[in-house]
């Protein structure tokens, strides 16, 4: 029996009409030359730019002296400076993963015909564009200014013009930055001696930060309460011991600060930026959405390059581009 | 295959243009005649080995040059040019941690056009992956990824994420302050991955730290590992292209 190939690909792609003769052109010519002048015109830039400009080539590698700061290739740079503001794992490797497999998922997300082969495509793409470039680039850099804590700076210089010896008050203290919610501040809720988790004072309080950097994960052998111990499972194998959770425990104010947080911010503010478009009434269709993501996510990519690469100084501080020392 | 020709016009050119491409040596070669009509246009398109990758036709929106800014014809020119580059670099470069900063030292000052050859490769490279950067953002933007290209969408990624590498092997080739420390910094990245992380910067590295093993690697990986998976990747893409009804345009 004759299999008919066309069953399989989709109605859509199935039902385009033929190609009209009068509108079509020959290659040769046509194309070939146009590829061909472009071949030319880029071999004669770039023989120029070479014989202008010469590749850097810095002292000879050694790994004894570490300049500072040392930076990446200016296109794994958006990811170092990720990797100031959350879990090297979920800033390195994680989130651009997950980036990564969202912009590959875009063709089976939005899965329409309209508007194919056509810029923009869809009446307020550039409207969307524009709106999501601007929110991704505003929020990554207010953002960075925060978890850098420029903000205390700025208050801190304002409010001193009037009164010479004021200082951030210790209440605010968790919000000089990000980090500080786990090192500058400190709380308690009182619990029942008996549920006291942590190997710390059991006062009847858990303390943030000590006592919750031990919350044991179930069968955890070494802290929390006596009902929450159990022995080592030692009726396994030895191999499978290796793999069990015993002796595990969570350090809660870490994964709040390098984990929660920033995920938190990375799903909510996507959403944000999506829900307020549609209430604008911009998005209707998912290539609209796609346009929206896409254009944000290439916005953060931007910024965290410009920034990573022009504004990180020694100790990754942010300076501006002109106090960024030169290494040799 | 044979071919019928119009007889030869009246005049010097048209004498000269029967001499020099209707004799026996140029049919063994180009088997088709000088692309001067139709037929022959059509024929030396679908007869040779690289401009076959083209249709014969195309629609007369896909030579406007603001439909594709010709980004991805210049990615490619680019992966070519810098093969080309490439190679004349490995002729004065051996990938060791005690020669090869030195090798890279001499091709600026003993090697005739070797620091232009160089420049090339460094500048070509940057440029590559800024095109491959426009050249994604354009198939974006013109909704090119829309069905039937689905496919042809993701075999683009993989090679952006393949460029990627091949740049982020080169990078470490100089044996330079900024190059080793750069991979440093990378493989430290690499390194947190969860569960595998430490068994996959052991494995590229082939150490604890960036030493002559992990030269070696990267040296092999970007001289044939990645540019022959890029090649294959680059095979699928283009004749995806062709499988996939040619460039997107307006239905």
């Amino acid at each position: 029996m004759a299999v008919n190939a066309q069953a399989v690909s989709s109605e859509a792609s199935a039902t385009r009409p033929r190609r009209e003769r009068e509108q079509e052109l020959l290659v040769w010519p046509d194309l070939v030359f146009v590829e061909f002048i472009a071949a030319m015109v880029f071999t004669f830039m770039f023989v120029l730019l070479s014989t202008m400009l010469d590749a850097p080539l810095l002292n000879q590698a050694n790994l004894d002296i570490t300049p500072n700061p040392s930076k990446a290739a200016w296109y794994l740079v958006a990811l170092q400076e990720l990797l100031l503001h959350m879990h090297p794992a979920l800033g390195g490797v994680i989130a651009p993963t997950i980036g990564l497999a969202i912009i590959g998922a875009f063709p089976y997300i939005d899965r329409s015909n309209d508007g194919q082969g056509t810029w923009f495509g869809t009446p307020n793409a550039v409207k969307i564009i524009l709106f999501s470039g601007a929110f991704a680039s505003i929020f990554t850099v207010a953002l960075i200014l925060y978890d850098q804590g420029r903000h205390v700076n700025v208050i801190t210089n304002v409010v001193q013009r009037s009164d010479k010896d004021w200082q951030w008050p210790g209440k605010l203290a968790p919000f000089q930055n990000v980090r500080s919610i786990q090192t500058g501040w400190e709380w308690s809720i009182p619990v029942p001696v008996s549920a006291q988790l942590g190997p710390g004072e059991h006062d009847g309080e858990l303390n943030w930060p000590d006592d919750f950097t031990h919350v044991p994960m179930p069968f955890n052998g070494t802290s929390g309460p006596d009902w929450m111990r159990w022995g080592p499972p030692t009726f396994l194998p030895a191999w499978m011991q290796a793999m069990y959770w015993y002796d595990l425990n969570m350090n809660t104010p870490a994964f709040v600060v390098e984990l929660f947080i920033p995920v938190a911010i990375m799903v909510i503010l996507p959403v944000i930026m999506i829900l307020m478009m549609r209430k604008l009434g911009w998005i209707h269709t998912m290539r609209d959405g796609s346009i929206g993501i896409f254009t944000g996510m290439m916005a953060v990519y931007f910024i965290l390059t410009i920034i990573g690469a022009g504004f990180r100084g020694a100790g990754q501080d942010l300076v501006m581009p002109w106090d960024v020392p030169h290494i040799d | 295959m044979a071919v019928s020709e119009q007889p030869p016009g009246p005049g010097l050119t048209n004498w000269l243009s029967e001499k020099l491409f209707h004799n026996y040596i140029w049919r063994s070669i180009f088997r088709s005649g000088y692309p001067s009509t139709p037929r022959n246009q059509m024929l030396v398109v679908a007869t040779n080995v690289f401009l076959h990758l083209h249709p014969t036709r195309l629609h007369k929106t896909h030579v406007r040059i603001t439909h594709t800014y010709c980004l991805g014809g210049i990615t490619f020119f680019f992966f070519l040019s810098l093969t080309v580059t490439g190679v004349m670099l490995m002729f004065y470069y051996v990938p060791a941690a005690d020669r090869a900063f030195q090798d890279v030292a001499a091709l600026e000052t003993n090697i005739r056009f070797g620091m232009l050859m160089r420049n090339l490769h460094r500048w070509m490279a940057h440029g590559m992956v800024i095109s491959v950067f426009l050249h994604m953002m354009r198939v974006f933007y013109t909704g090119s990824y829309k069905p039937p290209r689905e496919f042809n969408w993701l075999v683009g990624v993989i090679l952006l994420t393949l460029t990627l590498a091949l740049s982020f092997t080169g990078y470490l080739l100089p044996w330079d302050q900024l190059s080793i420390w750069a991979v440093t910094v990378g493989m430290n990245m690499a390194g947190t991955v969860p569960v595998m992380g430490q068994q996959q910067q052991l494995l590229l590295l082939g150490g604890f730290e960036v030493g002559d093993a992990a030269l070696i690697r990267f040296y092999t990986l970007h001289v044939i590992g990645l540019p022959l998976i890029a090649a294959i990747f680059m095979a699928v893409h283009f004749w995806r292209i062709r499988r996939d009804g040619g460039l997107a345009r307006p239905l």
